[in-house]
């Protein structure tokens, strides 16, 4: 208990750098943490037993080159913190994903300074992102990949920047808020079909839908295609990948229902509405979602497509931050 | 994910690491044997081949073999693991072990890390000012690898993480000082291994037929000297080093079983004492050099009663000291047993000696008129100065006085001291160093080892010990000017260099003695600085003694100021750059702090455009519109929109506000 309250109040002593205006973010001199890597620390072991090997032999050069490096050592702290001073950080977008993928947090550094910088590294979440090195008065675009496991909004509440140039010897970090999430959608379930009627409406391109009653021929294989449809005889022939196609249900629009879904619990539900979505996609019907309380009327199309799964991906999310 | 690990553990990066490596080692193969350092050089090849031809790479259990193989080799070298030496040897093959096995890049740090640790290594062999230079762009070369590790890209020039490593250390440097002047020193050694002395050239204690002439060969410096005043003349240069009593009719030596017992001696000047200081190399003997006769011991060291100074322990780093000393002196007394055994006398003394001796007796009516008998022998019959003397085996002094008759400075003495004790005045062996060669740059004298000489002292009634030089009367060449080395084949009588020979001779003198002079401050000031100049100079803050709580201070507050003053030059490097609209938007702040409205650090544009326009309403609109200009420019990313920039500049321009 006690512990818990101590790294709670070092949470609230560390300085976070708030951002400027407009999502901005420079670092500070005063929100720059520093300390010893683990080589820091090994070489400064070292060079207290050359201290005392000069020591017992006397030699006066050996305490000499002995300051010297720990000169080096004392001088770099300056450097490491100088090398993060002044940093801006400006955070970019993060394309949605779907749960289970990663996400890719893109960040531009830029270094409005006469000197370059090297060896610049963001990290988020304790993941790792990418290291640069700046140019004076240039910017890189920087990477966090960060695993998601849920679906609904990832935030990323802060990014660390650290480096550790020019020795390796120290490691200065600094904390930026910068307000930073993704939107992460919903695993798409393994297989299923809409529990729905679909809606059979006349169209003049004549029966090109996509059913499982009369076989209609082949075309090439696609992401999401079941093993089932594949042409294995095909294959077999080295005539690459097929999938029996399947027509005459004629359906070429559907209507996802939340409510059609009641028997699965509502992760399961979010992720069978997902995958129906997607196939909707593919199949090239139009469909329209129904949610509790909201509504998107029938389309198709990728914006479609991205406003229906940021539904599912959001559902139970406005109610929490509204409460 | 891109990790910056890509270039670092390639073949090219752990090559330049390896050749680092063997660069700090380097000095070493004058400190180990050959069979080491050959064996070193095989391990450097091995790895650095290995990183090209696969079949070369070293498995896990062939590099533990190789391990034990050389723990084994430097063991059979040593007869042991532990120690200065074999510790050296251990330390090289380690490190060329361990870049064999860099697979992290945490290896890098250790392999460099081990490296340093070798460089100070060198210091406990040689102090010299061109080795530290040496080791001091190793270190940096070293560091500038790791300058390398943690940036992602190469470095597009192989000399850029040099510059900028050398910059670093040169910002270090300043700290590096503070804590070597004040830093204390221990003089006592935190732990002892078994000495090992390296054989050194210089004086012995034991004065055999040929050791001397043996000595001639080297031009190692002994030690340099610093007059206060004006120096003596070259031939007064007389540097006392020890005195031996004792004699076996072969060589000379002090038996350490017969002390002579303390007693003071009386001492009177006759002119005034010479004032000098003396920065000695090491010579692993216990012994301190002085001239004539020295007035007091150095700190650690103690003056006998036969003036010689001899130091608490052996001198095995260069160490300097101050001394007065007196050339012309006369003194009191001489006991009855110092009188004895500088009378006692070996058992091959031959009648030939006793009738030489009688013969000088018989002409002269006082000691003193021996003694110049003596010298006018030596002087008239055919004695040569020669340098390779034929080899007088059995009773030296006798072959040398009646058949040879050529000899060196160390056969003259001995004869003479041992014909003075046949004649009943009680003389002594001196040994030390005549001479010296003036270095006019430092203003000081260097001596080297062919300067080593012997001489002696015999006891004169009112007088006390008065130095007799039978050489001088033989070869006053010998102490007016230098030997020279390149001598002519046995039995060639000795040449003198004199000075001023060629033009070349002189460029070359001048510029031996730049370089001299050179090492003699960086021995003085670096290799020299004891804890006596620690507290000479602690004193001027009146501080004196390590346990004292204001040396502290005094340390961390220098300490503090230097750090300040070095960071501040860091810091200044990496200043913001300022768009040129943010210059302009300066000058605009600025006339407006002319005229009373100065904007807080906290306040934005915008904030500080409406306080502004608030208090003075009649430059409210300029003001808004300088402020709109810079907002759009600066924040609705428009900075490289020309025309608005110049559009801004003349408004920040044309704003002329008055106080009122």
């Amino acid at each position: 208990m006690a512990a818990f309250a101590l790294t709670n109040r070092l949470q609230q002593l560390r300085r976070r750098a708030k951002p400027e205006s407009r999502g901005k973010l420079r670092v500070a001199p005063r929100s720059i943490y520093i300390l010893p890597t683990r080589q820091g620390m090994l070489l400064a072991l070292l060079l207290l037993l050359m201290l005392a090997g000069s020591i017992n032999y006397g030699s006066n050069l050996g305490h000499l080159m002995t300051f010297l490096l720990g000169g080096i050592w004392l001088i770099t702290i300056l450097h490491t913190w100088r090398n993060l001073l002044g940093l801006t950080i400006q955070p970019g977008e993060a394309a949605s994903v779907f749960a289970g993928q990663t996400a890719d947090f893109t960040l531009r550094v830029v270094n409005n300074s006469k000197t370059n910088r090297y060896g610049i590294a963001l990290s988020a979440m304790r993941q790792p992102g990418g290291t640069v090195d700046i140019a004076a008065d240039c910017g890189a675009e920087l990477h966090i990949p960060v695993n998601t496991q849920h679906r609904g909004i990832l935030p990323i509440p802060e990014i660390t920047i650290h480096t550790t140039f020019p020795f390796g010897l120290f490691r200065a970090w600094s904390y930026a808020q910068l307000d930073l999430s993704c939107l992460v959608y919903p695993k798409p379930a393994a297989q299923g079909e809409p529990p729905t009627k679909a809606i059979y409406n006349h169209s003049d391109s004549g029966d090109r839908g996509v059913g499982a009653d009369d076989f209609i021929g082949l075309r090439s294989y696609r992401l999401g295609d079941s093993p089932r449809q594949i042409d294995w005889k095909a294959h077999a022939r080295e005539r690459g990948l097929m999938s029996k196609q399947f027509g005459g249900d004629r359906s070429d629009q559907v209507s996802l229902d939340w409510e059609l879904l009641k028997e699965y619990e509502t992760e399961q539900r979010l992720s069978l509405l997902c995958r129906f979505i997607l196939q909707a996609e593919e199949r090239e019907q139009s469909y329209s979602l129904r949610m509790p309380g909201e509504k998107i009327a029938t389309g198709s199309g990728p914006l479609h497509q991205q406003r229906c799964l940021s539904l599912l991906a959001r559902y139970g999310y406005d109610d929490e931050t509204a409460g | 994910m891109k990790q910056p690990v890509d270039f670092t553990l390639t073949p090219g990066f752990i090559t330049k690491l390896s050749l680092m490596m063997g660069m700090a080692l380097l000095p070493h193969v004058a400190n180990v044997p050959i069979n080491i350092s050959l064996y070193l050089l095989l391990l450097l090849a091995w790895r650095i081949l290995g990183l090209y031809i696969d079949k070369l790479q070293p498995g896990r259990l062939l590099l533990f073999a190789v391990t034990l193989i050389s723990i084994f080799i430097v063991y059979s070298q040593y007869q042991t693991l532990l120690g200065r030496d074999a510790g050296v040897a251990l330390l090289g093959m380690m490190l060329l072990l361990k870049v064999n096995e860099i697979r992290k890049r945490r290896d890098i740090y250790v392999s460099v890390f081990i490296s340093y640790f070798v460089v100070i290594t060198q210091f406990l062999f040689s102090q010299s000012a061109v080795l530290s230079l040496y080791l001091f762009s190793v270190v940096i070369g070293l560091t500038s690898l790791l300058m390398e590790i943690n940036r992602v890209t190469p470095s597009s020039k192989v000399y850029r993480p040099l510059i900028a490593t050398f910059k670093i250390t040169l910002q270090a440097l300043p700290v590096a000082m503070v804590l070597f002047i004040v830093f204390p020193r221990i003089t006592q050694p935190l732990w002892n291994f078994s000495s090992e002395a390296s054989a050194r050239t210089g004086l012995d204690d034991r004065v055999t037929p040929g050791a001397i002439s043996d000595l001639i060969e080297s031009s190692e410096v002994a030690f340099r000297v610093q007059f206060q005043q004006p120096p003596p003349e070259k031939k007064q240069l007389y540097w006392r080093g020890l005195v031996l009593w004792d004699s076996d009719g072969f060589s000379w030596y002090t038996d350490e079983k017969r002390p002579l017992g303390r007693e003071t001696i009386k001492l009177w000047m006759i002119d005034n004492p010479i004032k000098y200081e003396i920065f000695l190399e090491p010579h692993d003997e216990r012994w301190l050099f002085a001239l004539d006769i020295p007035l007091e011991a150095p700190p650690r060291s103690r003056l006998t009663h036969d003036f010689q100074l001899l130091y608490n322990d052996r001198v095995t780093k260069p160490i300097s000291y101050s001394l007065h000393s007196l050339s012309r002196y006369s003194m009191n007394r001489i006991s009855p047993g110092q009188r004895r055994r500088a009378l006692d006398l070996a058992e091959n003394i031959t009648q030939r000696q006793r009738n030489l001796v009688a013969q000088w007796k018989a002409a002269s009516n006082s000691d003193r008129e021996v003694v110049e008998q003596a010298l006018r022998y030596f002087n008239t019959e055919l004695f040569i100065y020669t340098l390779s003397p034929p080899r007088y085996q059995t009773n030296p002094v006798e072959e040398f006085l009646f058949e040879g008759m050529a000899g060196f400075c160390e056969h003259y003495a001995t004869s003479f001291t041992q014909l003075m004790r046949i004649a009943g005045i009680p003389s002594r062996l001196v040994l030390g160093y005549q001479g010296g060669e003036y270095n006019a740059l430092g203003d000081y004298f260097i001596i080297r080892q062919y300067h080593a000489h012997a001489w002696s002292e015999v006891w004169l009634e009112g007088q006390g010990w008065v130095r007799i030089d039978p050489t001088a009367a033989v070869a006053p060449e010998r102490v007016e000017y230098s030997l020279r080395r390149d001598f002519a084949g046995q039995g060639a009588p000795a040449m003198f260099e004199i000075d001023g020979g060629g033009a070349l001779d002189s460029v070359l003198r001048h510029f031996t003695h730049a370089l001299d002079n050179a090492n003699i401050q960086w021995r003085r000031w670096i290799v020299g600085y004891s804890r006596e100049h620690q507290f000479t100079l602690m004193r001027n803050f009146g501080v004196d003694s390590y346990t004292s709580m204001q040396w502290s201070f005094i340390t961390l507050g220098i300490l503090a100021i230097v750090l300040l003053l070095v960071g501040l030059t860091i810091i200044r490097q990496g200043r913001l750059l300022l768009s040129p609209a943010q210059r302009v938007y300066q000058r605009f702040c600025n006339k407006l702090s002319s005229i009373g409205i100065s904007r807080r650090s906290y306040e934005g544009p915008l904030d500080f455009a409406q306080r502004a326009a608030r208090n003075r309403p009649d430059l409210a609109s300029q003001i808004s519109a300088i402020a709109d200009l810079y907002i759009e420019l600066r924040y609705a990313s428009q900075e490289n929109d020309r025309r608005q920039q110049r559009l801004f500049a003349r408004r920040v321009r044309q704003f002329r506000p008055r106080a009122r």
